[in-house]
């Protein structure tokens, strides 16, 4: 109920601050623009002017909608109606009127005498003038000599039903590796890496919003964005220096155009979502304990004596489970607790501008329900982007985003929490009695009371949880000098996080002898725990931009910056026990018998000093320098600033007259690009590690708490920060008039001196914390390729994207003893170290030929490799090729058609070079004695004396069975078909009578098919022994309405 | 105009120094610890350090039921140890289950951790030792040599257990700074660390007060009691030989000099301090068999209520609920009816026979097991293990100590008394009615051979599993009874006082006086002390030491490559077997612990014990 009305509530406010906002920039602001135009016009209505109309069409003959047309030289201008019409007034016949539209080539057209002009525009098929988001500003993605791919966020983007933002960027850009690791509502984010584990601390790229670095990606309504670029070497992302070594992922949000009528855009959405898959957990009480009975028979110490469950049992389950299902329940946990997920997506925007002002707002609902009952998502995002222009030289603008979210779940992974795993889930409970209210227990006997009644987990055990976020920011520029512009940039983020956990109390019963058994799921005295957590961020960047040309062929330009980033954490906790009923959950509904406490704080701050320096000449050399310093709080003073410089260099090679030449007919545009820099990271170490401090470590003197403190960390006060130096070579070529275009890619990413702790003696890791140390190396090396074809055939335009990219890790140095592993010195990091096998033993004979390891026939017999007569960890055997944890190779396939009012657009992904083992507490072949959910794969999959082609070891076999050798070894490659949509644009005259100037109807689904040879969940998901929250699928269906 | 530009251009400049002036933002104060820099002044401060690690050593010793499972009585199927930043337990971590033969390798953490300890004791002592240099007032430096006292007494019992343990160990008594000056440390000889033991421990028991000043401080008691400890067992290591620590060369005369300064400590421990048993030593009451209303006063030797007892030598304070420095004894070994217990430790069935009859003072008939389901009578047979009538007439601690079938225990759901739970193995909590009232049977996963513990865990509701207030007690009177006992015993053979100690300790459960053919002669009555350690000190980790010390492995389980021996439940039903076809090797690697190999990679002057190379 309260969320109900949370909801209206906040659908109202929205609503509110919607109408404030229209209704402001309408009425006041546009009446006083247009009062100023009004003057304006009037004032150079003096001479001979007169009106010029006409029609822009596209080469389709479609009229084109919303299209710009201003006076060369003027500050006047108009925009095409619904109909493709303009028309406007120009000074004399000297008038030029420039035409332009994003998307299709600008096109100037002197007026003369003509009075009516009909336009054609052409696609612009050259991306050469686009225009990249870099670190603090854009650049014309020709003069771009980084390695940057952008990509621009149209409807196939925002259209698609992904959950957030970070997941939408998987297979569009090559270097940026994107996971996902659950599916789960709330929690179902991807992991980002650009160009491979950049270290072994945190690798995540830096995410910064409208120059707002620690922005949460997946917060953001995707409709509000416009661009995001990916900055991947040193120099593209060294003006983010200290926070930049595993690359910045830049978003721009949406502003109004100048001289743009108000548009009003409308996008809804809903989607269906199942898992890609999931484990088939046996809903069959007999079998299961059937399971158990063959595997402890095997168990040769105890000769089956020790059987906990007896054939009477079983047989009694097996007939009265047909006849009365309550007393003898066969439950299918999975259908109990999962459901079909859905989501919705609703979006309203609205944009304009005139010639001094421009403003985009947007109000966003997204909402999911997950696939497991009771885990739901929901989010509310409101953005006001505002620019105005004060004086001729002095503008000033603001963004304000703010973002609400509601999550409900019941443990952080969904399915399984610690101790009360699915894998205790068995058949022989029955879930709820929904009339009298009871949650079912053991029954079986010899069954353990300890079993898990999954149903009651997710509907009693329930976290509530529950953020605001604002992020603001305002600036000021100013341009005393023409081409100096000096800048201040203030932003202001803010979170509040709430959390509620309040368990209902409820027991297991036995509904065969109609009594509650001894176990209580959620105990009488379940307390009701509240949890803040709220913060904020700040962020000062006082910036000095220089831009000059010196006669036609040089420009320079140089930026300065100076930045101070400050955060402040806050954390607040009470709980009580003993509520005064069940049904409330707030604190004050609980007696003060027993209650907890807990509260603390933490601060943070960086303060850095960026300059970079461009030079290009005759507009086919390029040279970028950088320098930042940064120093943060976390070091001591003296080791507190980290310098880190860059440059590179580019060669327009193509405007060379002897490179022209020869390749005029074919080759558009060529460039060639050099980086080298160096960039830092602190985030290894915490925010007073390196001070020397005394912990807390109370005794209890006279039986009371007495204060006690202890000392017991090492300091390392040399530690200094973390570096990695990237060399970037690229080549860019654009081909046959921009219908090919390619990006090729080579780096080389040595991260140095990486933060961790030095390893000390265990005389004294038990008083003391080893000190942090620049311990480790670790080298990146790999290259990217972007290919991209466009072109139209009369009305069917269509665009390929290909892109790949591969990456090779190596640890390079370790300055201390590392024991042989999956992280070891000149291997690649988390390489495959496996045992080897060979296969399951199938006779006695067999085991006896093999090395001695105590195995029986149905044991999988692992190899002595180094032939020293011992199966030990030197038996191992390393595979440099593949990772464990993350593949080499990712590839992302982009295609895209038009064709009458149709789009078509699909997505391919895949990944190469991971394996893994797949062992977990679902497929083990070793089953505990008692409570244990199991699948149908391991009654018919597991070796017997009767089932000899199985493909897992017999049943309570050698617990070697389980050890990561070849046989759990699975290639976790995959091709997956991430997204098929296909839109309709209805015909203009159709809907012209309604006003709407575009509608659109689209359906859409997401991982339609993965290929892969994985036996497991899925292949793209973190290795885990009990998550089982799958991925999903989904379809959905939409509409686009603009006014 | 240009000279206008060049203002704004001097403005810009100045407005961005002036926010650059921002960056003593650089210098933050942690809000939550405290800086180091500010400490060291007062007493208090001494106090507090002394505080701080009095908790750390505590958690070394709390969970000593855990050592029981190397012994033949008690069962360790696992531990509660949850995660890496629990402070509790963490020695045991990386240890799961505890058994007496294949578990010493396995000790690493508990390595760890009291070195760790020993660094904390260090830290404290080299700090006020300077306050004391310091210092003129000669009150100040009084106080402040008490702490260094209690601190010393730390690092000794700290030390005690390394070198039980493991026999040499690196011996470091001063402040470490840097990694490099241990990190290529050999082991210092065992008689060395023990000298520095026993002058440790002079100096406490020099410094400390005769009375402690509070509940949870250290008395001369202590620092006697623990000095008298480890002679005896620098006499057994003397006497028996240590031939797993191929360093150590034993001598029958220290062995003799060691009994005798054990037993005059002991002694003193005693006459001197005026000290009692618990409730003067009286049985107290014992209910009829299946009830509990009244327990015999040993049952509430272990409980909270008694903390602070004249009994509690050296032991480790605790607190409740909300205190962060809880035991968890009820989750340990108790059951789940009680605050979801979950019974990691409990009694094996061996340990019913060795609680004698309050009538003959004697052992009784063994125990037959019996399997209900298959024994019509099995309840009700004569010595049948499953008939609650086998139990009567018992040494009081047996019911005090354990739970058989049929007996009562006070469940306890969310704090909340949930009333009598009756336990009767392999019912988990079943519906049952007996004399005519319905209960819910105790319902416990952990145990296998029929029994439960009933001694250490509360029978009343109110704290949860983990919230525990107990002292647990490193040395209580009544052991320190009949280490004298033994001590004498060694030197004298059986004496007045030594077996007068014992009979106290008997009247404790309600049995007569040692019949004289216990006390004819020096193995006899060292027998008697061994049972009545068994029975007395039940739970508390002692037996696996003293098995070790008196090297009778091979008696309690026989000899290499033999037999082993068999542990069966109350049904008859064979539950484990230990020392089947065992090697020498496996016997020897019960008498020492295993160097921890990973410091070994890293430091080759550290050398392994013999069965361990």
């Amino acid at each position: 109920m309260t969320y109900l009305r949370t909801t209206n509530n906040v659908i109202y406010l929205l609503n509110l601050t919607l109408k404030f906002m229209i209704n402001f920039f309408k009425k006041r602001l546009i009446s006083a623009f247009s009062i100023f135009f009004m003057s304006c016009l009037a004032l150079s209505a003096q001479s001979q002017s007169f009106i010029v109309e006409g029609e822009v069409l596209s080469q389709e003959n479609e009229p084109l909608v919303g299209v710009g047309i201003t006076i060369k030289n003027t500050a006047q201008g108009t925009t095409t109606d619904a109909n493709g019409h303009y028309s406007i007034k120009v000074p004399d016949k000297n008038a030029v009127l420039v035409f332009s539209f994003i998307g299709f080539k600008a096109r100037e057209i002197a007026v003369g005498s003509q009075k009516s002009i009909i336009v054609k525009l052409e696609d612009s098929m050259v991306q050469l003038d686009n225009v990249v988001v870099v670190g603090y500003g854009t650049q014309k993605k020709v003069n771009v000599t980084g390695s940057v791919s952008s990509v621009t966020v149209s409807e196939s983007l925002t259209d698609r039903s992904v959950a957030n933002v970070s997941s939408a960027l998987q297979g569009l850009m090559p270097g940026l590796a994107v996971s996902q690791n659950s599916g789960m509502a709330g929690n179902n984010g991807s992991e980002l890496l650009i160009r491979g584990l950049g270290t072994i601390n945190n690798s995540s790229p830096l995410i910064v919003v409208d120059d707002m670095p620690d922005v949460d990606i997946n917060r953001i309504n995707m409709n509000d964005i416009e661009s995001i670029s990916v900055l991947k070497d040193a120099s593209a992302s060294s003006v983010y220096g200290s926070r930049a070594a595993n690359g910045v992922i830049l978003v721009k949000t949406k502003s109004g155009k100048k001289n743009d009528k108000t548009q009003i855009d409308f996008s809804g959405s809903k989607g269906w979502e199942k898992p890609t898959n999931y484990y088939d957990f046996m809903d069959d009480y007999p079998r299961a304990l059937t399971l158990h009975q063959r595997s402890a028979a095997t168990s040769p110490s105890t000769n089956g004596k020790n059987q906990v469950f007896k054939n009477g049992t079983i047989d009694q389950w097996m007939a009265l489970g047909m006849v009365d299902p309550i007393k003898y329940p066969n439950t299918d946990w999975w259908d109990v607790i999962t459901r079909t997920g859905s989501t919705e997506n609703y979006n309203l925007s609205a944009s304009g501008g005139k010639d001094n002002s421009n403003f985009y707002a947007s109000v966003g609902y997204h909402k999911q329900e997950g696939l497991q009952i009771n885990n739901d998502y929901e989010r509310y995002n409101a953005r006001f982007n505002a620019d105005y222009k004060l004086m001729k030289n002095m503008n000033l603008g603001f963004r304000f985003d703010g973002n609400w979210s509601n999550y409900v779940y019941s443990y952080d992974d969904g399915f399984t929490g610690q101790l009360n795993d699915m894998q205790y889930a068995i058949a022989g409970i029955y879930p709820y009695d929904s009339e009298r209210n009871l949650y079912g227990g053991v029954m079986a006997y010899g069954e353990d009371p300890q079993a898990y009644n999954a149903l009651t987990f997710y509907t009693n055990v329930l976290k509530k949880e529950n953020r605001q976020e604002a992020n603001t920011s305002f600036y000021l520029d100013w341009e005393p000098i023409k081409g100096l512009v000096a800048r201040v940039d203030y932003n202001l983020s803010y979170y509040n996080q709430f959390f509620k956990e309040a368990n209902i109390p409820n027991r297991a019963y036995n509904f065969q002898t109609e009594s509650y058994g001894s176990r209580w799921f959620v105990s009488e005295n379940a307390s009701i725990t509240n949890r803040v957590n709220s913060g904020y961020k700040t962020l000062m960047n006082e910036r000095l931009n220089y831009h000059k040309k010196f006669n036609e062929n040089h420009e320079f330009s140089a930026m300065l910056v100076h930045s101070t980033e400050y955060w402040f954490d806050r954390y607040l906790m009470a709980s009580r026990e003993n509520r005064i009923h069940p049904s409330l959950s707030e604190i004050d509904a609980a007696l003060t018998t027993t209650q907890g406490t807990a509260g603390n704080s933490s601060a943070e701050a960086l303060s850095s000093f960026i300059g970079r320096i461009n030079y290009s000449a005759y507009g086919k050399y390029l040279l970028e320098l950088n320098l930042r310093a940064d120093g943060s709080s976390k070091f001591q003073a003296g080791n507190r600033f980290g310098y880190f410089p860059s440059a590179s260099l580019g060669w327009i090679f193509s405007e060379e007259e002897f490179v022209r030449s020869l390749t005029d007919d074919w080759l558009t545009s060529g460039k060639l690009r050099v980086s080298y820099g160096e960039l830092g990271n602190n985030s290894g170490i915490g925010r007073y590690q390196q001070q020397e401090l005394l912990y807390q470590n109370n005794y209890i003197v006279g039986g009371s708490i007495a204060n006690g403190f202890i000392y017991s960390k090492m300091l390392n006060k040399d530690l200094s920060w973390e570096s990695t130096a990237v060399l970037n070579l690229g080549l860019d070529l654009v081909y046959l008039n921009g219908k090919l275009s390619t990006e090729f890619d080579y780096y080389d990413r040595l991260t140095t001196g990486m933060l961790q702790r030095s390893q000390v003696s265990l005389h004294l890791t038990g008083a003391y914390e080893a000190a942090y140390a620049n311990l480790g190396n670790l080298r990146n090396r790999g290259a990217e390729a972007n290919i991209t074809w466009k072109d139209k055939v009369k009305d069917f335009r269509y665009s390929v994207n290909f892109n790949v990219s591969y990456n090779r890790s190596r640890l390079e140095k370790w300055a201390e003893f590392l024991d042989k592993g999956s992280i070891y010195v000149n291997m690649p990091y988390q390489y495959l170290y496996s045992y080897q096998d060979k296969g399951l033993a199938q006779t006695w004979q067999e085991t006896y030929a093999a090395t001695p390891q105590s195995l029986a026939p149905g044991d999988v017999v692992r190899k002595d490799v180094n032939g020293d007569g011992l199966i030990d960890g030197n038996d191992r055997v390393a595979s440099t090729n593949n990772l464990t944890d993350m593949p080499t190779t990712n590839y992302g396939l982009n295609l895209q058609m038009f064709w009458k009012g149709f789009d078509l657009s699909m997505l391919f992904q895949a990944a190469t070079g991971r394996k893994d083992f797949w062992i977990n507490v679902y497929n083990t072949s070793n089953l505990p004695k008692q409570r244990y959910a199991s699948s149908y794969e391991q009654l018919n999959d597991t070796w017997s004396w009767e089932n000899r082609d199985a493909s897992r070891p017999r049943l309570g076999g050698a617990a070697t069975n389980m050890s990561e050798t070849t046989l759990w070894l699975d290639d976790m490659s995959y091709l997956r078909m991430k997204n098929i949509m296909l839109g309709y644009t209805l015909p203009k005259k159709w809907t012209q009578r309604l006003s709407i100037s575009s509608l659109r109807v689209y359906g859409s689904t997401e991982n339609i098919f993965t290929l892969t040879n994985y036996r497991g969940l899925d292949p793209e998901k973190i290795g885990s022994t009990v998550d089982v929250y799958p991925l999903t699928k989904s379809f959905s269906v939409g509409v686009n309405v603009s006014f | 105009m240009k000279r206008l530009n060049f203002k704004s251009f001097v403005y810009i400049l100045g407005l961005m120094f002036v926010f650059s002036s921002c960056d003593e933002q650089l210098d933050q104060v942690p809000t939550v610890d405290m800086s180091s820099s500010i400490y060291w002044k007062t007493e208090a401060d001494a106090t507090t350090a002394l505080n701080g690690l009095c908790s750390d050593v505590r958690y070394l010793f709390d969970r000593d039921y855990y050592l029981d499972g190397m012994g033949e009585f008690v069962r360790v199927r696992g531990n509660s140890f949850m995660n890496t930043y629990g402070r509790t337990g963490r020695a045991y971590m990386g240890n799961w289950e505890i058994r007496p033969v294949g578990s010493m390798a396995g000790f690493d953490r508990m390595y760890e951790f009291c070195f760790g300890a020993v660094n904390r004791a260090n830290y404290v002592i080299e700090n006020v030792q300077k306050m004391v240099e310091q210092t003129t007032l000669p009150d100040k430096k009084k106080n402040l040599e008490t702490v260094i006292g209690e601190a010393k007494l730390m690092r000794a019992l700290v030390y005690f257990r390394l070198i039980s343990m493991w026999g040499d160990v690196p011996y470091i008594d001063w402040r470490v700074y840097k990694n490099s000056e241990v990190a290529s440390l050999p082991r210092t000889p065992i008689e060395t660390i023990k000298d520095s033991i026993i002058s440790d421990l002079t100096y406490a028991y020099d410094k400390l007060p005769v009375k402690a000043s509070a509940i949870g401080r250290m008395a001369k008691p202590a620092a006697l009691a623990l000095r008298g400890k480890v002679q005896l067992y620098w006499g057994c290591w003397n006497k028996n030989g240590w031939p797993e620590l191929d360093s150590f060369t034993p001598d029958q005369t220290k062995a003799s000099t060691a009994f005798k300064a054990a037993a005059a400590d002991f002694k003193s421990v005693i006459q001197d301090y005026s000290l009692t048993l618990f409730r003067n030593g009286e049985p107290g009451s014992c209910d009829a068999l299946g009830k509990a209303d009244v327990l015999p006063n040993y049952f509430y030797l272990f409980l909270p209520a008694a903390n602070g007892d004249p009994e509690f030598l050296l032991y480790f304070t605790h607190g409740g609920t909300g205190s962060n420095q809880s035991e968890e004894l009820m989750r340990d070994l108790a059951g789940r009816s009680l605050e979801t217990g979950q019974a990691w430790v409990t009694p094996r069935f061996e340990i019913a026979d060795r609680y004698q009859s309050t009538i003959t003072g004697d052992f009784c008939d063994p125990l037959i097991p019996l399997d209900v389901a298959t024994v019509k009578d099995a309840r009700t047979r004569l010595n049948s293990a499953v008939n609650p009538q086998s139990y009567a007439n018992r040494d009081y601690r047996m019911k005090s100590t354990i739970l058989w079938d049929y007996e009562m225990c006070k469940g306890s759901t969310g704090k909340v008394d949930a009333g009598w739970v009756p336990y009767i193995y392999k019912t988990w909590g079943a519906k049952v009615t007996i004399n005519g009232v319905s209960y819910t049977s105790y319902n416990t996963d952990g145990t296998n051979s029929g029994y439960v513990f009933r001694k250490f865990v509360r029978n009343y509701a109110g704290q949860g599993r983990s919230d525990g207030d107990f002292n647990w007690p490193v040395i209580r009177l009544a052991d320190v009874f009949l280490m004298y006992a033994e001590a004498d015993n060694e030197v004298n053979g059986p004496q007045t006082l030594a077996i007068d100690l014992v009979n106290k300790i008997r009247h404790r459960g309600n049995l007569p006086a040692l019949a004289a053919s216990k006390t004819s002669d020096k193995a006899a009555f060292f027998s008697a002390i061994e049972q009545e350690r068994i029975v007395e000190l039940a739970g508390e980790g002692q037996r696996s030491f003293d098995l070790r010390r008196w090297r009778a492995i091979e008696r309690v389980w026989g000899p290499a490559l033999g037999p082993g021996k068999a542990s069966y439940d109350t049904y008859g039903a064979q539950v484990a077997k230990f020392f089947e076809n065992t090697n020498e090797l496996s016997y020897q690697q019960s008498y020492i612990f295993k160097i921890p190999q990973s410091e070994r990679d890293r430091n080759p002057n550290l050398t392994q014990n013999k069965p361990y190379r």
